[in-house]
């Protein structure tokens, strides 16, 4: 294990945790229920870390990516409808995270939304083309890391932090009305698939096997997951309760993602703002990144075609043809002018839809002992593994009716 | 996928009037708390002039959407959204939160009837 290697994988995973879904409901979660929704974060983060770890290992030992077993688990038939689902849900979100990209460059250029949307697919599809996988991960997870700065304005800005540390409990709050209540139970749902989006998992695998590891890199993949994605949450939970403390107070439910912002500009000044809303961008552009290419991963995976970054374009035809076609159809639909808000609520729900098919392979072959031998799941990981499935499963039955109930939400 | 769209119909379908408009109202006034707040900022010096133009327009875009989607327009509080709407962008935020603290009392209303 080279330790320079671990630590920027580490860096790597904390600065691309976060993408405009988790922006959003964060920000919207502290603002409507205070800190009482930090718990589902962290809650959610654990299902995250053991399903990356587990498609890490799955990619390690027996180099297998997430819809090879998807086709071979699932037979054609459900195996071809969690594609499709997959897709949509990948291509939604990777439209708001272009929607989000041309906002953020709008807040700090002033440039015009509909130029700025081309522009920074155009520089996505070229840093994708000319830099080897490693580092298309790397720098837009290390330039992510710009997000620190909410981290920094939550301390600035001295939360009372035994509340803080009381929303880590799980809970409901008291007195809610059943309006409320479903909207908290919405939020809940929102949160789990904001946080356990099935792409980072397709991407994560991929990535593994783009790597070529084998068991020699089993202790650097669990500890990346483990720390990198709980420290990664940790930015996720400063927007909430920065905006538990600026936001709810003063009656607003982030319209905007860039008002998000804000909570760095309130402590920290021009500096403050021009910092987030770097970190915002590097953040959303990789997730930009990640979801199309998992996207195209995911569909090369299911055909049999030749895939992957660490071949020459021209060697992996489709797969290449596969990544830039899907940019094209995300930004076409930014450039319809759906509102970037609405883009981010449907790639939730349909997020949601699709992680049970899509992790439900993925927990059978962690424990298939012919396939993964010695490093098959553990008692730990078997536990943890359906438990969560349990929870994505009754969050995928639970999500449309609540999303109808309480109008995505805003109740 | 049909029956699914059959269960879902009549949840989808249980409000109507001033309460289907609640959603707009609610999503005006964070509109106008956060153009408070930006202009509070703004007025401390501690925003760029960019990131300030760019949000006006975009939470005048919005206030426009919730203002056009309401099902009774020529009420209270689409009186209230829309003069909201016709503010100046560089509007003092205490004008602007009285308009919010308006339409917080009408949500608050429409939402305990």
């Amino acid at each position: 294990m080279n330790p320079l290697e671990l630590t920027l994988g580490i860096m790597t995973a904390v600065g691309g945790f976060v993408d405009i879904s988790e922006l959003v409901f964060a920000a919207k979660a502290g603002s409507t229920f205070g800190y009482a929704l930090i718990w589902v974060f962290a809650f959610s983060t654990v299902g995250i870390i053991v399903f990356s770890e587990m498609s890490g290992r799955v990619a390690a030992v027996a180099k297998q990516p997430v819809f090879n077993l998807v086709r071979h688990r699932l037979g054609l038939q459900l195996g071809l409808l969690t594609l499709v689902a997959s897709i949509i849900s990948n291509l939604i979100t990777c439209a708001a995270e272009i929607g989000g990209l041309s906002l953020i460059l709008n807040y700090l250029t002033g440039a015009p939304y509909f130029l700025m949307a081309p522009v920074a697919t155009l520089v996505i599809v070229i840093s994708i083309w000319i830099l080897p996988f490693k580092w298309i991960e790397r720098v837009y997870g290390l330039l992510g890391l710009f997000m620190i700065t909410f981290a920094v304005a939550l301390i600035a800005i001295h939360p009372p932090w035994s509340e803080v540390a009381g929303g880590f409990v799980p809970h409901i709050p008291h007195g809610l009305n059943t309006k409320e209540l479903l909207t908290f139970g919405y939020f809940c749902v929102a949160i789990v698939s904001a946080v356990m989006f099935p792409y980072e998992v397709y991407f994560y695998s991929s990535g593994g096997i783009e790597e070529e590891w084998g068991p020699k890199d089993l202790l650097t993949n669990r500890i990346t997951s483990i720390v990198g994605m709980g420290l990664g949450s940790l930015l996720a939970i400063s927007i909430l309760a920065s905006s538990a403390q600026f936001f709810g107070p003063a009656y607003v439910d982030p319209e905007i993602p860039g008002s998000t912002a804000l909570q760095a500009a309130i402590p920290f000044g021009k500096w403050g703002l021009i910092l987030a809303l770097l970190g915002m961008f590097f953040a959303v552009a990789g997730a930009a990144v990640e979801t199309c290419m998992a996207n195209a991963y995911s569909i090369a995976q299911f055909f049999g075609w030749r895939w992957g970054r660490h071949k020459k374009p021209w060697e992996a035809p489709r797969f290449t043809i596969a990544w830039i076609a899907l940019f094209v159809v995300a930004l076409s639909i930014v450039l319809t002018g759906v509102d970037v808000m609405i883009l981010v609520e449907l790639a939730i729900l349909f997020s949601i839809l699709v992680l049970p098919l899509s992790y439900l392979p993925l927990l059978l072959l962690a424990g298939d002992r012919q396939y993964m031998r010695e490093h098959a799941n553990g008692s730990i990981a078997k536990g943890l593994g359906w438990f969560y499935f349990g929870v994505i499963t009754a969050a995928a039955l639970a999500a449309i009716p609540l999303y109808l109930l309480t109008a995505g939400g805003s109740g | 996928m049909w029956r699914v769209t059959l269960v879902l119909a009549p949840l989808a379908a249980c409000s109507s009037g001033p309460y289907d408009d609640v959603q707009y109202i609610k999503q005006a006034r964070s509109l106008g708390a956060e153009w408070a707040l930006v202009n509070e900022q703004a007025s401390q010096n501690k925003l760029t002039s960019t990131y300030v133009d760019s949000m006006h327009k975009w939470i005048r875009q919005q206030l426009g959407g919730s203002s056009t989607s309401l099902t009774q327009p020529s009420s209270r509080y689409g009186e209230e959204i829309q003069a909201l709407f016709h503010e100046s962008d560089n509007a003092p935020p205490e004008r602007l939160r009285a308009h919010v603290k308006k339409l917080k009392e009408i949500e608050d209303q429409l939402e305990s009837a």
